[in-house]
């Protein structure tokens, strides 16, 4: 038997917090999470709804900048003219993410902090037992990469990597008060404790981009034309001092950037960095030489259209 | 026709089922119910030491629990091939088999009961690879002891017309080319569920979502050793089969059993992790294939060598291995023809029927090589098919009775509408148009079980409130076929099909059917329907002609009337029904039906007969990104010869289905594996195309009117999924000139050949 908490404020929800150490999950939507619960991966006994906390639902956009609440759902993203007008890579982005159905319930901060996955997490337990144990949950060694003791586990946000490249910064609550900090800095690359770089009971309330940028590109590799996570992500912009951001998903542990002055940078240079950032193992039902291939073909088609 | 046969008819049950009003197996609650728990093995290949079962029984909740050693009869769908249990018996051959169950008050009950049974296990080697099957093993390690030769290969089977060997030799041009096919599953929307109820006269009735009611009664009378007349099997609202509900299951023995053990309603309905597990899909396939023309492009000869993945039990499979042959004998006219096809056991989960069975990854490699000997020969690939096709009424090399065959007019339809004359060939890099023909049975003549009955019978009720109730054991599985027995009945009698009620798939009360598969329901249903209808129409006929003193040949039953022309006789329908009834009450005639005679005397002729055969032919239009390596199925022209749409809407809804069906095959759709277990055992990682992958459609109904079927018609469920996978394959080839051999065609393999070709 479980425990539902549907807080109003950001201060109730700190105290819930406290109240279940350890036991106890957030939820935006729950769109993700809810399998995670089905298939024993979450076995918390207390959920934690976010979704109406007060002033955490709001779009402000227009040419100079943007704020968005944590708990927008995507489909408002997708759909909303401001964003369109002046931040269309974030409504592709948003777009790209599951269904539309999905997109109806599921939040940007929750696609911001999705779990990471991998083909031989993400089963159900007796699946699992099957297999034998990885190092993600009891084992001791990655069944993935033949026993390496570290994990590769993909995070598989479409949103994370837009945002990243629109140089976003979140504002996190926890327990020791209000903070602002870069979006990338949030991820770690392991593929455990992805989210490291949060305290403990830390709330994302809300996201900023400071600045529009000058030109910008999106792209996500997949099997069909929905549903599917990403195998492959990248976003990328250009600011009006000339600064590339591009940001790769799904192919690592965290989304990794390449931020260059478009002056110093080569195609070669970049895809040299993405393929060594890019700790890129065969955790996805894609073929591995397929996605490392496509990291090229992908940073090339950024390149030829900027 | 005056009746609704040939007229775009919605489901009768359309309405309900789209209003969440059907109710399906796992719908029904009674009393007192219970629910099953089952425990599966971890382990591909391991033999049973030790079930320890005393936690589970003293588990709160839980009432029975059972295992392997309580049901030791085997079963299956084939006579040949009972080698199931309904929980494993001294060993497991695949992770996820049953090994015990539970029965409980509540499903979480049943679940915690199961895990508490404790089974040591004795691992051994386990068999993924169909090619290590086929070798010689340590009997030890055998899978089934049956297997002969010390090998893991359940069926072997082959056939030779003519020594295509020769043939193949001396041909002008020749194709030898390998195929290799991913297995896919049916992904039906509904799982499955099954209850049973102990009933008070000591009687069974199970309600299960099957597609063959008579096969598991049968089967449920051999494992629970009850007489078949103490067994009832009922269907309810079904959501979907494809072939993958027509065997009986060991969930539904295990479930039977705990209901007669607690006396007790018991249900188990699946979870979509437990569907998949369960599988009896489409076998994984490796085709070798060599076909030759001469100069003209006619074909000399055939000959193909299949491995096909059958997993750890039978199901199917001896029928799945003939038909990977046989069902090569058309739609093109191959007089030298030899095939082998071996089925090996492997520690999976089983493979067995699905649309299309046996024949779509055969047909798959025939079309593909027929377009490159096409371009071999320098001869259009549309031309050099039509130069192939077999004529109507005419018998293939294997003794296969062709009737009608529209599909010389299925072709050039297609042809025509795709612009194929002026764009084959000639279409910028990246995009390309794909033809694929095929045929498929109506059908299957014999039974699974040998026996001197129709392959059906029907009954048709008349009673004083003017109803008429047709009892048919057909199973309607989405397809249509109680709305055909509706229309049917309609047709016949000349009353609206609101007029018309049925009875259907209950073997307590309703004659035997077979069951819905090999696309024979509305070919044998059908006629047998039409023929009971008739014989009520002409019984009534003769009532009202002796009372109004006219000939019966006279009586015309149309537009709720009933009359002849010169006006001697004009009743309403109500009072024909009381001149019918006058004197002897509610009538009721049966009518069947009987496959005719026909087949080689040679063994494993009777595989592939059927009473008729469809016929079909698309054009795939594709846009390929050479630097991705995606592909896009922009349109599908797709024209389908049924002999004659009784319901235009449902064929048309068959075609469309298949399309679908098949384009996931093609692009997307495949089971993986780690160690024998499934990695994608669910709707999110087996990758089904959604409505935003799925192309345009265009669909044409070519009427060729069988002579035996019922008002002309043939099947329209299987036979196009065929044409569906090597019009697209064949279409990547004309956008980038790559020969696509490994199915499903996703984007790596596409750029690596793309690659490869530089």
């Amino acid at each position: 038997m479980g425990h539902y908490f549907r807080p109003t404020t950001i201060k109730e929800a700190l105290s819930l917090a406290s109240d279940w150490p350890g036991n106890y999950r957030y939820f935006g939507g729950g769109t993700d999470l809810q399998i995670y619960r089905k298939q024993k991966l979450l076995n918390n006994e207390a959920i934690i709804d976010l979704s109406e906390l007060d002033d955490t639902c709001s779009i402000k956009a227009d040419e100079n900048s943007m704020k968005l609440g944590a708990f927008v759902t995507l489909d408002e993203i997708t759909t909303s003219n401001d964003i369109q007008t002046h931040f269309p890579l974030l409504a592709e982005a948003a777009a790209s993410v599951a269904t539309p159905v999905i997109r109806k319930t599921a939040t940007i901060g929750g696609n911001l902090l999705v779990n990471n996955r991998c083909t031989l997490y993400n089963q159900s337990k007796e699946w699992r037992d099957a297999v034998g144990s990885c190092l993600r949950e009891v084992g001791n060694s990655c069944l993935v990469t033949g026993g390496k003791d570290k994990c590769f586990s993909r995070n598989v946000s479409d949103t994370a990597p837009a945002l990243i490249a629109l140089n976003a910064v979140v504002i996190i609550h926890g327990q020791d008060g209000k903070k602002e900090i870069p979006l990338q800095d949030i991820y770690a690359p392991d593929g455990i404790k992805f989210h490291d770089h949060l305290d403990g009971d830390a709330i994302v309330s809300e996201i900023r981009v400071p600045a529009k940028p000058v030109s910008w590109w999106f792209k996500k590799l997949r099997l069909r034309k929905t549903l599917d996570f990403t195998s492959l992500t990248v976003a990328a912009t250009v600011d009006s001092a000339g600064i590339a951001r591009v940001c790769l998903n799904g192919v690592s542990m965290s989304p990794v950037l390449i931020e260059e002055s478009l002056k110093k940078l080569t195609l070669e240079t970049v895809i040299k960095k993405a393929r060594k950032n890019c700790k890129t193992v065969d955790n996805d039902l894609m073929p591995l030489k397929y996605r490392r291939e496509m990291i090229n073909v992908y940073l090339n088609e950024w390149w030829e259209s900027k | 026709m005056s009746g609704p046969i040939g007229k775009p008819t919605p489901y009768i049950d359309g309405v309900q089922k789209v209003t969440g009003k059907a109710m399906y197996t796992d719908d029904y609650r009674f009393p007192n119910m219970l629910y099953v728990g089952l425990l599966r093995s971890p382990h591909a290949h391991a033999h049973i030491k030790h079930i320890d079962t005393s936690a589970a029984e003293t588990y709160p909740g839980v009432s029975a629990v059972t295992v392997g050693t309580d049901l030791p009869i085997s079963f299956g769908i084939l006579p040949i091939s009972s080698d199931e249990n309904a929980m494993a018996v001294e060993k497991v051959r695949y992770v996820g088999e049953i090994v015990a169950a539970v029965a409980a008050e509540t499903m979480e009950a049943a679940q915690k009961g199961a895990e508490k049974i404790i089974v040591e296990y004795d691992p051994v080697r386990a068999f993924i690879d169909p090619g290590d099957s086929l070798e010689v093993c340590d009997p030890a390690e055998q899978i089934h002891s049956h297997t002969k030769g010390g090998k893991n290969i359940h069926k072997t089977a082959e056939l030779r017309f003519n020594e295509p060997e020769k043939a193949l030799e001396q041909s002008p041009f020749k194709r030898t080319e390998s195929f290799k096919f991913a297995g896919v599953t049916h992904a039906f929307t509904e799982p499955h569920s099954t209850i049973a109820i102990w009933n008070g006269d000591e009687t069974l009735t199970v309600i299960s979502a099957t597609q063959v009611p008579h096969y598991l009664h049968r089967n449920l009378s051999k494992v629970l050793e009850l007489p078949m007349h103490r067994v009832r099997v009922k269907k309810p609202a079904l959501g979907g089969g494809f072939g993958g509900k027509s065997d009986p299951f060991a969930h539904e023995m295990i479930t039977a059993y705990l209901s007669m053990k607690t006396k007790r309603p018991v249900k188990c309905t699946f979870s979509r992790e437990e569907v998949f597990i369960n599988n009896h899909g489409r076998h994984p396939t490796t085709i070798d294939m060599s076909v030759g023309c001469d100069q003209d492009g006619i074909i000399t000869a055939l000959d193909t060598d299949t491995i096909i993945d059958g997993g750890a039990y039978g199901s199917f499979g001896v029928v799945t291995s003939y038909y990977n042959g046989v069902l090569l004998q058309g739609p093109y006219k191959i007089d030298k023809l030899g095939f082998r096809t071996r089925r090996a056991y492997t520690n999976k989960p089983q493979c067995g029927a699905m649309r299309g069975h046996g024949a779509v990854n055969p047909r798959y490699a025939m079309e593909v090589i027929l377009d490159m000997l096409a371009h071999d020969a320098g001869i259009d690939p549309c031309d050099l098919r039509e130069k192939n096709f077999l004529e109507e009424n005419t018998i293939t090399v294997g003794q296969l009775r062709i009737t009608s065959n529209g599909v010389r007019d299925c072709l050039q339809a297609v042809r025509k509408k795709s612009n194929w004359d002026k764009l084959y060939g000639k279409q910028p890099y990246g995009r390309g148009l794909g033809i694929g023909c095929g045929f498929y049975i109506s059908g299957s003549a014999l039974p699974i079980i040998w026996n001197h009955y129709p392959q059906t019978v029907v009954h048709a009720k008349l009673d004083f409130d003017g109803r008429i109730v047709m009892f048919s054991g057909a199973s309607d599985i989405g397809q249509g076929s109680d709305t055909i027995l509706a229309q049917i009945a309609s047709e016949e009698l000349g009353v609206p099909m609101n007029y018309v009620q049925l009875e259907v798939a209950d073997t307590k009360t309703t004659p035997v059917d077979l069951g819905s598969y090999s696309s024979r329901v509305t070919f044998m249903v059908g006629n047998a329907a039409k023929m009971a209808a008739e014989k009520l129409r002409n019984e009534m006929a003769k009532a009202i002609a002796k009372e109004k003193d006219v000939s019966a040949d006279d009586i015309v039953f149309r537009d709720n009337k009933i009359f002849t022309e010169d006006g001697a006789v004009d009743i309403s329908w109500e009072d024909g029904v009381e001149a019918a009834l006058a004197g002897r009450g509610a009538i009721v005639e049966s009518g069947y039906y009987f496959s005719p005679k026909m087949g080689g005397d040679f063994k494993g002729s009777g595989a592939g007969l059927s009473p008729a055969y469809s016929f079909g032919a698309f054009i795939s239009d594709v846009t390929v990104n050479p630097s991705t390596g995606s592909v896009k199925v922009e349109k599908i022209w797709a024209a389908h010869d049924c002999g004659k749409a009784l319901n235009p809407l449902a064929v048309e809804g068959q075609i469309e289905g298949s399309i679908h069906m098949g384009l996931g095959q093609a692009i997307s759709e495949d089971l993986r594996y780690v160690n024998g277990q499934i990695v994608n055992a669910n709707f999110f990682d087996y990758r089904i195309p959604y409505s935003v992958d799925t192309p345009d459609m265009d669909v044409t109904i070519i009427e060729s009117n069988d002579s035996e079927g019922p008002y002309g018609a043939k099947e329209a469920g299987e036979g196009p999924i065929h044409p569906v996978l090597p019009s697209i394959g064949n279409a990547i080839y004309d956008a980038v000139g790559i020969r696509m051999m490994e199915l499903p065609i996703t984007p790596d393999k596409v750029l690596a050949k793309i690659q490869e070709k530089g």
